[in-house]
């Protein structure tokens, strides 16, 4: 990997990784200290950015990890990989926090309710414009799973959004 | 206008077979003012991704990062020196100031100095006052003239033997 500089590689992802940790606290102030966290493990390692394939998909799957550990601490769980089949029943900070901000749109409400895994892959790919190989290189699991989640969520939006349209 | 095309690609979309080109042809189409009622319900969505996107940190995070590791900030101008044009006048304001400072001194000075010499002077009247004989005063009190002067005007030794004879 040539050319690599923490000024030039590393710090231009800091609004990406926001967004991440956004979409994953659902809070500014928590997203913007896992991003600064992200960042000083990413500074930490540089020794072995020779070594990293994709420093970018490193990046992503620290912030998501610490985005995580941040929810744990915080006592607001998060679903598994294996649990986010459960489609009506969004995490529970999130559905609280959605009916104090009624502001926030139908859309957004209904992707905020998503599994945390799922909701993660739509921002990377529709927000973020990641192909399905940097999405599964990011979160280790494989492209067709990267799939499969995708089409969950998107069919899960459809759906809503017609029965709402509909009401 | 036909839209089979947006309609198509949206059915694709949902199946997760659209490529990344294809999703930003629908997110520009969706963008427009102008959508069909038939596909408008899912503009919100698309609406809404493009607001997640502008989503930023705040101005000063790189600038902290660089410092928390130990780099310059990326705004040379936020902690460097500025360089400033100075005037003749401004260039010469440090004289004026060192000036303007001896001035007052001296004039502190001066006044000092003054006091110093009317506390001297009154000082000395005062002593004056002080060895002038009483029945002096008391001439003076009276008004005589000649007993003034002839009290106050000092007295040769001879002339006041010849008065005692």
């Amino acid at each position: 990997m040539d050319n690599v500089s923490f000024r030039t590689t590393v710090l231009p992802l800091s609004d990406r990784l926001f967004r991440l940790a956004l979409r994953i606290t659902m809070n500014r102030a928590e997203a913007q200290d896992v991003v600064q966290d992200t960042l000083l493990k990413v500074w930490e390692q540089r020794s072995q950015w020779e070594q990293i394939n994709n420093l970018e998909a490193f990046a992503i799957a620290t912030c998501r990890n610490r985005a995580l550990d941040v929810l744990k601490r915080a006592g607001r769980n998060t679903k598994s990989l294996d649990e986010v089949d459960d489609v009506h029943s969004p995490m529970p900070n999130v559905q609280s926090s959605m009916e104090t901000r009624e502001e926030i749109s139908l859309v957004r409400s209904l992707m905020d309710g998503l599994p945390e895994v799922q909701r993660t892959i739509m921002l990377l790919r529709d927000i973020e414009g990641k192909t399905y190989q940097e999405i599964a290189q990011a979160l280790s699991i494989s492209e067709t799973q990267v799939k499969v989640y995708l089409h969950r969520a998107r069919t899960k939006i459809k759906e809503k959004v017609k029965v709402k349209m509909k009401n | 206008m036909d839209y089979k095309y947006i309609e198509q690609l949206l059915e694709r979309y949902w199946e997760c077979q659209t490529t990344l080109e294809e999703e930003a042809i629908l997110r520009n189409f969706f963008r427009q003012a102008d959508v069909p009622a038939s596909l408008l319900r899912y503009r919100q969505l698309f609406n809404e991704e493009d607001k997640m996107a502008d989503e930023h940190l705040s101005e000063d995070f790189a600038d902290k990062m660089l410092r928390m590791i130990g780099e310059e900030s990326t705004q040379p101008h936020s902690r460097g020196v500025k360089a400033r044009r100075l005037t003749v006048v401004r260039r010469m304001r440090p004289f004026y100031r060192a000036a303007g400072l001896v001035a007052i001194l001296l004039t502190i000075g001066n006044a000092a100095h003054q006091s110093f010499i009317d506390e001297e002077e009154t000082t000395a009247s005062t002593q004056m006052a002080e060895t002038i004989p009483a029945d002096s005063i008391e001439g003076i009190k009276a008004g005589s003239p000649d007993k003034q002067s002839a009290a106050l005007a000092p007295q040769p030794l001879d002339t006041l033997d010849a008065f005692t004879r």
